[in-house]
Formats: C-alpha cells, structure tokens, sequence
C-alpha cells in the first residue's frame, strides 16, 4: 500500500483537511512536524519529528525512515514545508520542484529579479538593508510605492506610500513590525532587508494551479472584488469564477505558466497573485504550494473531492486530469479585523447562517485574544464560505452575512483580572460558569 | 430529578431577573466525562429550544430542562451555587460518575490509562463526550484546544487505538470548540507566515 508523508507545523490550518483526504483515498500518512506529537508512541509510524529549520537534516531523517517504511509521495501542506518537500522528494525519486526553484518563489527579491530578466511584466524595484537611511532611500525610489519585508509573508508590514514623507513614516512602522515579539527575526539575510516596488494600479486576482512535469494546469482562478489600493493589503473576498473575460483570464494563466517556467518550478499545487491592468497581467507572487488559510474549502473537483484530496492523488501519481472544479461559483471572505485589542464576543452568527447561499461560517481567532489589524497583524478573525449559481450571488451573499455580524473589541488594557466576579451582566444567555470539582 | 440549593435557586432567579433574560429555561446536560466524573453545561435557553424527549423540572420561579440522555445519569444529583472570595460559580454533586454503555466504558478506560496521561505531557486532556453507533465523539482540552496539531492527534493517535482496542468503534470525531482555546491554533506560523502569499 502506498504512503505519505504529509508535512505541516503545529501552526497549521490545514491539519483536517489534508487527514480526511487521506482518509477519503484510504491511504496511510505519516505526520511530519517540528515538534514531538503527543500520541507519537501510540502510532510511530504515523509520527515523525523534523527540523524545518534544517532542511538538509530533516532530508536526512526522511530517509532513513523510509527505508523501513516505503513513501510514495511528500506533501507540504503550507509554506513552511515546501523546501524540504522539495529536498526530501528529490532524495526519494519522487517527482518535485527543484530546490533553487522553490527558494527563489520564496524570495520576493530573487523573484522580481527573475521577472526583470525574462521580460514578464515587473514593476521597478529596489532592495535595501532594514538599517540604511530612511531619508536617503526615500528619496531613491519612485511614487507611488509599495514597501514591504522579505522576510514575512501575507500583507503584514506591507504599506503603499505616494510620497517621500509617508515612506520614512512607513519605514519607522515596518520597523517596529519587524521588532515585534511575535516576529521571529530570522538569521537569514533577507530577515533584514526591505523591498520597495513600484505600486501597480489595477484589479486582483489569485490563480490556484498545479504543475505536472512543468505544465500547469489552472484549477482556479478568484477574482478579488475589494479594490486593493493600500495603504494596506488585507484580503477579504474571493469568489471563482472569475468574472473577467476568457481572454483575459487565458492572459493571466499564461502569465503564471511563464513565471513557474522562468522560476524553474515543476511539479506540484502553485498559488499565484497577480494585478491586471491595462498592460496585462502582472504577477505578485508565484508560490509553491496551495492556497492557504481554510479558503480551500471553496474548492470542490469532480464527485465533491477536495482540493487537499486533488493534491494527494496529484502527489502520489493518481489520476487528476478528468477532475474538473464543480459548476457553482464559490467564495470565501477573510473576516478583517476592524480595530486593535480583546476580541470579546461575536453575535449574530446564526442569523448570518440564514443568508441564502451560505454555507459555514468559522470565526477561528478564540474569545479573549488580542486581535491586530494590518499591517502589524497577520490574522483574520475567520471565515465566510458561500456557494451560489452566479460569481455575484456569492459576492452578495458574503457581504451580507457579514454585515450580519458584529464583533465586540475591547482595549487591550480593559482584559478582566483572572479571578475575577462575573456578574451577571456580562454572562452570555446560553452559558453559565460550572467550577470543577 | 435533580436538587438545587437555596444559593443556586437565589443566583439562578437573580440572573433570570435581568430583562434580556426574562422567560428563558436553564438547561443542563452532560457534556462528556474526564477522570473523576462527569463535565456538565449548564445555560439558559429560551423555553421553545426544547425537544419533546427533553425531562423539563418546575423549580418554582423557573424550569430545568435537561435533554433524555443526560436524565438517567443525572438522577439524585443536586446543583449549588457556591461564592467565596475566589471564586464564584456553579457546582454539580452528582452520585453517578461512570458511562453505562460498554463502548463508551472501554473507550474512557483507553483515555484514562493510555491517550490522556500521554496528551497530559503535552498540556492537554480528552474528553469522552458521547457514543453513538460506531462513532466516539470527544472534546480535546487543555493545550490540545485550539491547537493547531489537534487533528493529528485525533486521527494519528486517538482514533488509531480506539478503533484498534474497542471493537464496533469505525471512527472518532472531534466536537471541540477549537475557537475557545488558548493554543495558537490558526496564529502565523514562525516568519509571520499567514494563509496568503
């Protein structure tokens, strides 16, 4: 029987998805992560400890596992695992990307220089070390522009500036971002560089596809329906199909088959952004992996297979051509967060349920957290998923449902003291406090 | 049925007091099991969330609706209300502590003796919530809630030694309310990294 390796860290959202394809394709997994799992003893060959951060080490382990326990196919199931998917599969004769491909997809820097090269189109960019002169650099680049980190991902610390005084304003807030505690200043030099790129006006969309031996084949194509302009990036609604015409949207797959070429990408899921203006289709990121988050759950190939169940037949060589995505629009809606501090409460989840069209909603940040808008944040406060016959029934429905909802965010500094006397005013109508026994 | 104590009928009619509260029930359920005994909820609800199986007790001033399955394990118990300068809450003594379903019995004796003393190491704790034909329904607690890894733990271990120890178990299903947890279940992984390029 086959096996695979399925690589995630204890962070991921996808841990569910990927188990129950696995589970949906009676195949056996074995679990590589960065940290011991609690039951490991239980199910060894289920379980496998790796260092993400050693690559080359955790290469090492794989293989000396597999030599008593066949593996047929390695999966990362989010961005932290794709070089080593890469390293490991290459060590195992499995079909992948190659490793400098996949390095340089995770480099905004080495990617743009890559474009600049090949003539797809690129805006003007600049790399600078975090400690150079905000002035002097100020004064280097071209307005309006967008300046972000290399070394974190989504849109946190990404802020478009029109002008040589919000770039030094921007670049003092970058900063502070980039001190964060929960901002692991990694080692690697890109941790402290920046990267400023010419802002490009036009619409968004992301581009879900999957490489066999270097031809892509598109899955999905979103549209992004809220304008994108800045100061900051923050998804909020995807719905597929897209809307834009066929040509356009042939524009935008060839585009992303020309960068995964020019990137040397090969095999396996692609997640790509890409702006489209009057010039065409300009490409953001080109990433190696699916996409994130629970937006999966938009997707739906076939006899109502999964995307995760898609990638696993993809990975073990199964067939996945015949698979098409399902005839209903889909969508989903990042919740953003409206204001920095404790999320308290969430109401009216139930009567956003009731919007025709809905399908789940999943607030995924718990009660009583702190909660961080962009830039400094990195998070949603969950999910909206809707299905519909039309893109703009489900665009409809998202909003509605959101609209539906209200968060109740108090100041950070107003968090109740452990201990404290709930009164009754601030109980909920359906939960009592129960002390142990 | 049940017996509730002058503090917890005085607390529960003074809560009941409010205006957002007027007309509704308290309903009490068993919500699973851990070593020791049973867990309980315990809310309000408005009297029309009722199913026709559910027992409903006229404590005078307001009615307990307890749904049929927890009702025969909740025969004798009694519910408080205790306040000290610590803390302040409910408190159930119930003299059942122990499933009578023999699925339900093996599968709490795997937890106590093999999966919890080993998610114990890593913060967490298993709660046998409930069997029903050939599905066991479990809480994850502790630090296993919200945890992002609660899935493999589940299906990689859990699931792997009850369906292998309790014959006529096929499957193991996780209720847990992962959005109430502390664990950094769906935070950025290391780098800030989020769902989207």
């Amino acid at each position: 029987m086959q096996r695979l390796l399925l690589l995630m860290t204890t962070t991921t959202y996808r841990a569910q998805a990927f188990l129950d394809a696995a589970r949906r394709l009676d195949i056996p997994v074995t679990v590589g992560s960065e940290r011991s799992q609690a039951l490991a003893a239980v199910n060894p060959v289920g379980h496998l400890t790796l260092d993400f951060s050693s690559p080359a080490e955790a290469t090492r382990t794989i293989v000396e596992f597999a030599k008593a326990y066949s593996i047929d196919g390695v999966v990362a199931a989010d961005d932290d695992g794709v070089i080593l998917a890469a390293m490991a599969s290459s060590a195992l004769g499995l079909p992948h990307n190659p490793v400098e491909a996949v390095a340089a997809a995770r480099n905004k820097y080495r990617m743009r220089q890559i474009l600049s090269e090949t003539g797809i189109l690129c805006p003007r960019f600049w790399r600078f070390p975090i400690d150079d002169d905000p002035v002097a650099m100020a004064r280097r680049v071209e307005y309006p522009c967008v300046i972000k980190p290399l070394s974190l991902s989504a849109s946190r610390g990404v802020i478009r500036v029109d002008d040589p005084g919000q770039f030094v304003a921007a670049y003092h807030r970058l900063v502070a971002i980039l001190q964060r505690p929960d901002v692991a200043i990694s080692p690697r030099r890109s941790a402290q560089e920046i990267l400023v790129e010419r802002f490009i006006p036009g619409s968004e969309v992301a581009l879900e596809g999957l490489l066999t031996h270097g031809q892509l084949r598109v899955l999905a194509l979103f549209d992004k329906p809220d304008p994108l302009d800045g100061p900051f990036f923050e998804e909020t609604i995807y719905v597929t199909p897209s809307r834009l015409s066929a040509a356009v949207q042939d524009q935008i797959a060839s585009c992303t088959a020309e960068v995964t070429s020019a990137l040397g990408l090969q095999h396996g899921p692609v997640h790509a952004e890409l702006r489209v203006n009057e010039h065409g289709p300009w490409p953001l990121e080109i990433a190696p992996r699916s996409i994130g988050g629970l937006c999966s759950r938009t997707l739906r190939f076939g006899d109502e297979l999964s995307l995760e169940e898609l990638l696993l037949r993809h990975a073990l060589g199964l067939e996945t051509e015949i698979l098409e995505r399902e005839r209903l629009a889909a969508g989903v809606m990042m919740i953003p967060i409206p204001k920095a501090g404790i999320l308290r409460q969430v109401t009216g989840q139930e009567n956003a349920k009731q919007v025709g069209g809905i399908e789940d909603i999943r607030i995924t940040i718990p009660l009583g957290q702190e909660v961080v808008p962009l830039p400094e944040g990195s998070r949603y406060l969950g999910f909206i998923f809707a299905r519909d016959s039309t893109p703009a029934g489900v665009e409809l429905a998202l909003r509605e449902a959101h609209r539906r909802l209200t968060f109740v965010i108090t100041p950070t500094e107003a968090r109740p003291a452990q201990g404290e006397h709930v009164s009754p005013s601030t109980l909920g109508a359906d939960r009592l406090p129960l002390l142990e026994h | 049925m049940i017996n509730i104590t002058e503090a917890a009928g005085q607390y529960i009619t003074h809560l009941l007091a409010d205006e957002e509260r007027q007309g509704l029930a308290l309903r009490l359920a068993i919500a699973g099991q851990r070593p020791g005994g049973f867990q309980y909820k315990l809310g309000f609800v408005r009297e029309d969330e009722r199913a026709a199986d559910d027992v409903v007790i006229d404590a005078g001033g307001f009615r307990v609706i307890i749904d049929a399955e927890s009702a025969p394990n909740l025969q004798g118990a009694t519910l408080d209300f205790v306040e000290t300068p610590e803390q302040s809450g409910f408190r159930i003594h119930n003299p059942k502590t122990q499933w009578t379903d023999p699925k339900a019995i093996a599968i709490q004796k795997l937890l106590d003796e093999h999966i919890n003393p080993a998610v114990a190491d890593h913060g967490g704790y298993v709660t046998l919530l409930d069997v029903k034909d050939d599905i066991a329904y479990v809480a994850l607690g502790g630090g296993c809630q919200g945890c992002g890894m609660a899935d493999v733990t589940l299906k990689q271990g859990i699931e792997a030694l009850i369906t292998e120890e309790v014959p006529g178990i096929q499957q193991v299903v996780d209720s847990t309310d992962h959005a109430s947890g502390t664990n950094p279940y769906y935070q950025p992984a290391k780098g800030g990294e989020s769902p989207f390029a």
